[in-house]
């Protein structure tokens, strides 16, 4: 587990200043649009880009403007203080406006401030429909990606190989589904908090690695015999991007809630997910970062999106949804409204709560509404034994 | 004996309530020190001596409040959503929507029958819809809290803040009191941009059945008749207790409820 929340809390990680040692190639992404079998098949290390260890926004407000969510404008910061050093190339994709303009203001800010940019610097387009036409175009752009990562790193992307990627990805995607299934248990014998590390750890540690450390801690997981659910209430963390270790603290922290679940974009949304190991292998790319995605940003899904969320919460038996979005994020401010009424109306409490991303997060103005919202699940549970709510929650 | 405590420790004041047989026996409002645990101490002494009892006759304490896990002396500390919820339903028995306006939160939130919160919404970071809002309108006013809100029934021609941001509005503030409008004009706008904030997030929780107000601003006449008239529903007023004491009588109800399970309300 070390390794995982070392990899989680940490920009760079052990494990990147390992791969650099060795020589090698390490290109940031930004979103989880990016198939990161690419860079895997180029002996790239692909690491997903983070905002966690941000000490200021100077940087970030002086391009950004103020009125944009702070996630972006976290990596820009991190980016004009040289954390990102490390980076031999990185790979913005419009996962939402905000990231889209990340791009703009990166390569605005690399003007003020030496050496920032990488030298590989690569926008890479996302349809927002996944019928066929925008299959079609993805498959276009993967292919453009991978030509241009071709001449720039002086590598060969070749279909055996992305196929043999595919293949060590799944590996880690079951193992990870494994762990999942034991969250839907009545005893639930693993932190929220430990998953999501282990979660976020498989977006910036080597592949390799990555599935082999997993597969020890899956075996040591089954067979833990220790509840942790006992007298907690179950919860659901869904909403905004988030890859902050200390937000699943806050709410276990209280000692009256186990996180059962998340629907987060750095968790096992995507992760969990195989891939067809049939068939050409940029289609099934294409199927499973497109096809299969479940974010807002994609359009008319959200009855898809719905019966996921609802599945899950029937799957980990959750009492209860937190939906956090970031101040300025339109699609999971707007979204976790619409899931707040249709699960609302079907007896699932909801809190929706808006709030800055990491290090500027508001964590007692958080903690009062997770409380609440706690004891709310509480008293619902203790009137389910005896009568009817007379007001409609 | 059958006496039970809550103890309140907000951003603005520290309230404390004492009660017995479900009936408040002492009571206390403080203006919140700079450490919780002192204003907690001073409040907690101040409603024991206003009863008449000491602190070994309270058989369970309840602290709330922001500054609730500071608190040294409670057995257990409960959100301040959950007290206003409980500590409202006993004021005005048929309430179901709550709107509290604390110092530094503003909340709306359904209750039911037993006073227990269902669906709530809070106001996010900003001080607007809060009491801290008013205490800095009426400090550059240079009026007292209480006088605040009666300014607006004197009120002729009421002015219209630009900004419910606290800094930009106080600034707006000042340039009224420079061009010589009537303080009671600009006091009446205060309490209107106050009520325009809180009746957002009042509607978001979609108000129903009575509507009971916690909290010092619900003392404030102006801010609540421009709610009512803002949210179309009346709000209902109670005399069976201060309304800003809420949060303390229902963290002592809550208190009774732990002890003696659930007959109390």
């Amino acid at each position: 587990m070390k390794i995982f929340n070392d990899a989680a809390t940490q920009v760079q990680c052990e494990s990147i200043t390992q791969w650099k040692k060795e020589g090698k190639p390490v290109v940031g992404y930004t979103c989880s649009y990016a198939p990161a079998e690419i860079f895997y098949a180029a002996d790239i290390l692909p690491v997903r880009l983070r905002g966690i260890e941000t000490e200021g926004m100077e940087v970030a407000d002086t391009y950004f403007g103020p009125f944009i969510c702070s996630f972006p404008k976290c990596i820009l910061q991190l980016a004009g203080k040289g954390k990102f050093s490390f980076l031999d190339g990185a790979i913005i994709t419009p996962g939402c406006d905000g990231m889209r303009r990340l791009d703009e203001c990166w390569r605005k800010a690399g003007e003020d401030f030496d050496g920032i940019v990488p030298d590989y610097f690569y926008y890479f387009d996302v349809p927002h429909k996944s019928e066929n036409h925008g299959m079609a175009w993805y498959i276009e752009e993967v292919k453009e990606l991978i030509k241009s990562l071709e001449n720039h790193f002086n590598v060969s992307i070749t279909n055996e190989k992305l196929k043999t990627a595919i293949k060590v990805f799944n590996k880690g995607r079951r193992i990870l589904k494994e762990i999942e299934d034991l969250r839907g248990k009545d005893d639930v014998v693993v932190s929220g908090t430990d998953v999501f590390a282990a979660t976020v750890a498989g977006t910036v540690i080597p592949r390799d690695e990555y599935t082999k450390e997993l597969k020890k801690w899956a075996t040591a997981l089954k067979k833990r015999k220790t509840s942790l659910s006992k007298e907690k209430k179950r919860v659901m963390l869904v909403g905004s991007v988030s890859d902050e270790i200390d937000l699943f603290q806050l709410i276990e922290n209280t000692d009256k809630a186990i996180i059962v679940g998340e629907n987060l974009c750095f968790g096992i949304r995507y992760q969990g997910n195989e891939i067809s190991e049939d068939g050409d292998p940029l289609e099934s790319l294409a199927a499973h970062y497109l096809g299969a995605s479940v974010c807002p940003r994609m359009f008319g899904k959200y009855k898809e999106r719905l019966k996921i969320l609802k599945d899950r919460i029937d799957h980990t038996k959750a009492e209860g949804v937190i939906m956090q979005n970031i101040r300025f994020c339109d699609l999971h401010g707007a979204e976790n409204a619409l899931f707040e009424r249709d699960l609302e109306a079907i007896g699932i409490p909801c809190l929706r709560v808006e709030r800055e991303y990491g290090p500027h997060i508001d964590a007692g103005r958080m903690k009062l509404r997770i409380n609440a919202f706690l004891e709310r699940i509480d008293a619902k549970s203790d009137q389910k034994s005896t009568e009817p709510l007379s007001v409609s929650a | 004996m059958n006496i039970f405590a809550g103890c309140d420790v907000g951003s603005l004041t520290a309230k404390a309530v004492i009660m017995k047989n479900n009936r408040i026996i002492g009571s206390s409002i403080i203006k919140s020190k700079p450490r919780p645990k002192d204003s907690a101490d001073a409040a907690f002494h101040e409603a024991l001596s206003d009863a008449g009892v000491s602190e070994d006759e309270i058989k369970y304490c309840i602290g709330t409040g922001y500054g609730r896990e500071k608190i040294e002396f409670v057995d257990e500390v409960v959100s301040e959503i959950t007290c206003h919820g409980k500590g409202a339903r006993w004021m005005l028995p048929t309430a179901e929507t709550v709107i509290d306006i604390g110092g530094q939160d503003c909340k709306t939130m359904k209750i039911d029958k037993d006073g227990n919160v269902g669906r709530f919404s809070a106001n996010d970071k900003c001080a607007s819809g809060t009491g801290r809002f008013l205490e800095v309108m009426a400090k550059v006013l240079n009026v007292g809290i209480d006088e605040l809100g009666r300014l607006s029934q004197k009120a002729k021609d009421p002015i219209t803040l630009a900004s419910t941001c606290t800094v930009w509005a106080q600034a707006d503030v000042i340039k009224y009191i420079n061009s010589g409008v009537p303080i009671e004009d600009i006091g009446a706008g205060i309490n209107s941009a106050m009520a325009a904030r809180v009746a957002i997030l009042v509607n978001a929780v979609k108000p129903e059945g009575d509507i009971f107000m916690t909290g010092g601003v619900a003392k404030n006449v102006g801010v609540v008749s421009t709610l009512e008239k803002l949210i179309g529903k009346r709000i209902k007023r109670a005399r069976k207790a201060d309304p800003q004491i809420a949060g303390a009588i229902g963290a002592a109800l809550l208190s009774m409820e732990k002890v003696n399970g659930k007959m109390a309300a």
